[in-house]
């Protein structure tokens, strides 16, 4: 019991008074280690040992249809892989699909925003419209625009035509058939978006464009000059999530065209679900996995970065 | 909430009518998808296929949907899908409780360190996984049972729900537990008894979040799970499509029936939602 004392009296006063403290005697760093352990077994078990396991297979010939043990090849994937067209291709539409959707879903998602702080009557039809589209598995989202951009009974060619344009056959161009990905990512996490930046929105105190007013600025300056920067925070972190999300790309495409024609709208999520699960190329698939590992650490590294700065 | 605080460019369109234009935007975007895949789900095939294709449908009919359940065992799907969501919900909730806990109440010397590698793990990108989780699933015979799902998606919720339930923790006042411990709880009777009542709201909502996560998830599903019998919702949905066919009736039944359960949970705890996502993306 002294020794606990002794414990006690050194640590900060908020831990409460020595009274009910003897129960402690377990002490706060034991205590920790056992709440802390269940998280940590499963990280290590779900996170720490795969990402191990996959630089290791990384660097081994290893195919479950061959039958054959693995057998290390050092860079052999690596090389195979700087040379094979379609890791070029899909690498790049998955580039290409962040650089879209990323941008565009910031830029609709302050619009629906900006739109939503309206001083509406009635808030739940607004609110509910910003969760729906978050709330629907993206999977579905991309089975539903499917059917939207279907070339013969499409509500979107539907809509063309009344307009008086041609109907387009989205699926068979390569072009068109990405265009009809990129709307639907877009649409599928603009609202996220939206949410995160109208929660900012509502934080900005009214006295700054009372003040603003007074002072004479416009509503167009007083939007630049204090509604973008205070919103800075919310939309660096959004920004960098959505950025993370949309370099892991699979399902929308994946339900929409399947990667075709082709592989022109294939992703490099989807190289590797199929280097894995359909050809059982578990070496070559890893390599793969590697590259996309290092570009999402490489985003992670500023999300990091920029919270330690708002700090 | 609103009117607390009206920024500028909103300024520009506070009329009425903008406002209602405003609101018919927001709620077309936000609604449209979801109501085109219900009235298709009413059309029958004959009216699907009529050209200029009808909006409302005509005549609305039902067979769609004993055709989604009689084509697939949709029920099951769905049940595969629930249970999923439930079990790694609840284990989410259990090792982000405890975990949350010795971080906002404990002052542990690397506090800051662990809260960074939580935050580095909430963007992880479980993808990149695939290989060595399908491994490792099928070293442990795993494949094609809930729990290869239910362990992935509970270090998929884990970072959000933690960081949340700290801040949440970090709002009860410490003289509750004190009290409590005083009167003979021990410290985890007055977490479970006093800080998680308290947290109630937080704890539930970092539930929501949990079990849409896993009911929304595809990959791994579609990865680890090959038998129809034991596939989620997202993946069994692709088996209505034949090699040739693709009966877009009986496929927006079954989606409607998927979106559903969700849509429930999220009309009745929506603000909870609304402040679990910003609170989580804001803090990060």
């Amino acid at each position: 019991m002294s020794t606990t004392s002794t414990l006690n009296a050194a640590r900060p006063a908020d831990r409460g008074p020595p009274a009910w403290t003897h129960w402690l005697d377990l002490g706060d760093r034991a205590l920790a280690v056992v709440l802390l352990a269940p998280a940590a077994i499963l990280l290590a078990l779900i996170i720490v040992y795969p990402v191990l396991r996959l630089g290791y297979t990384s660097f081994f010939s290893l195919s479950l249809t061959s039958g054959l043990p693995a057998e290390f090849v050092g860079f052999e994937n690596y090389s195979l892989m700087l040379e094979d067209p379609v890791f070029w291709e899909t690498t790049w539409n998955t580039v290409l699909i962040t650089l879209i959707t990323v941008p565009g879903a910031l830029l609709v998602g302050l619009a629906l925003a900006l739109l939503a702080n309206l001083p509406f009557g009635v808030q739940w039809p607004v609110r509910l419209s910003l969760l729906i589209p978050w709330a629907l598995p993206l999977s579905f989202a991309g089975l539903i625009f499917a059917w939207f951009f279907h070339s013969e009974y499409g509500v979107v060619n539907d809509v063309l035509m009344r307009l008086g344009f041609e109907g387009i056959i989205w699926f068979n161009s390569p072009n068109w058939a990405f265009a009809a990905i990129c709307l639907t990512i877009i649409w599928k996490t603009s609202s996220f978006m939206a949410l995160i930046i109208l929660a900012g929105l509502q934080t900005i105190p009214r006295s700054l464009y009372e003040a603003a007013d007074v002072d004479g600025a416009g509503r167009i300056r007083q939007f630049f000059e204090i509604t973008l920067p205070l919103l800075k925070p919310s939309i660096v972190v959004a920004l960098i999530f959505r950025t993370i999300t949309a370099l892991q790309t699979f399902d929308i495409p994946y339900m929409m065209t399947g990667g075709g024609p082709g592989t022109s709208t294939a992703t490099l999520a989807m190289y590797i679900h199929q280097n894995t699960v359909s050809f059982l190329d578990l070496g070559y698939g890893s390599a793969l996995a590697v590259v996309m590992f290092a570009l999402s650490m490489c985003v992670t590294a500023v999300y990091l970065r920029a919270i330690r700065t708002k700090e | 909430m609103s009117a607390a605080a009206s920024p500028g460019f909103s300024g520009l369109l506070s009329g009425r009518p903008l406002r209602l234009i405003a609101g018919g935007v927001l709620i077309v975007n936000g609604m449209f998808p979801a109501l085109w895949i219900l009235f298709t789900s009413l059309k029958t095939e004959a009216e699907l296929t009529a050209k200029p294709i009808t909006w409302v449908p005509h005549a609305p009919t039902l067979s769609n949907y004993m055709q989604a359940f009689s084509d697939q065992p949709l029920h099951l799907f769905l049940f595969n899908s629930f249970m999923v969501a439930l079990l790694s919900t609840c284990l989410t909730l259990l090792v982000s409780v405890l975990a949350a806990y010795a971080l906002a109440r404990l002052n542990l010397r690397y506090r800051g360190l662990i809260l960074s590698l939580i935050i580095a793990v909430s963007t992880f990108p479980l993808v990149t996984l695939l290989v060595p989780l399908f491994e490792i699933m099928r070293t442990l015979n795993l494949l094609n049972t809930w729990i290869a799902l239910v362990l992935p998606y509970t270090v998929l919720s884990l970072p959000v729900c933690t960081l949340m339930l700290v801040s949440f923790f970090e709002g009860i006042p410490r003289d509750l537990e004190n009290a409590a411990m005083i009167d003979g709880c021990t410290r985890m009777g007055a977490l479970f008894k006093v800080v998680v009542p308290l947290c109630a709201p937080g704890v539930f909502t970092a539930g929501i979040l949990a079990f849409v996560n896993a009911w929304d998830e595809f990959l791994l599903a579609l990865s680890f799970n090959s038998n129809p019998a034991l596939r989620t919702l997202p993946v069994g949905i692709q088996l209505y499509q034949g090699e040739f066919a693709f009966p877009w009736p009986v496929i927006s039944a079954a989606l409607v029936v998927g979106i559903v359960p969700v849509a429930v949970l999220i009309v009745i705890f929506q603000e909870r939602v609304v402040s679990g996502l910003t609170a989580g993306g804001i803090k990060g």
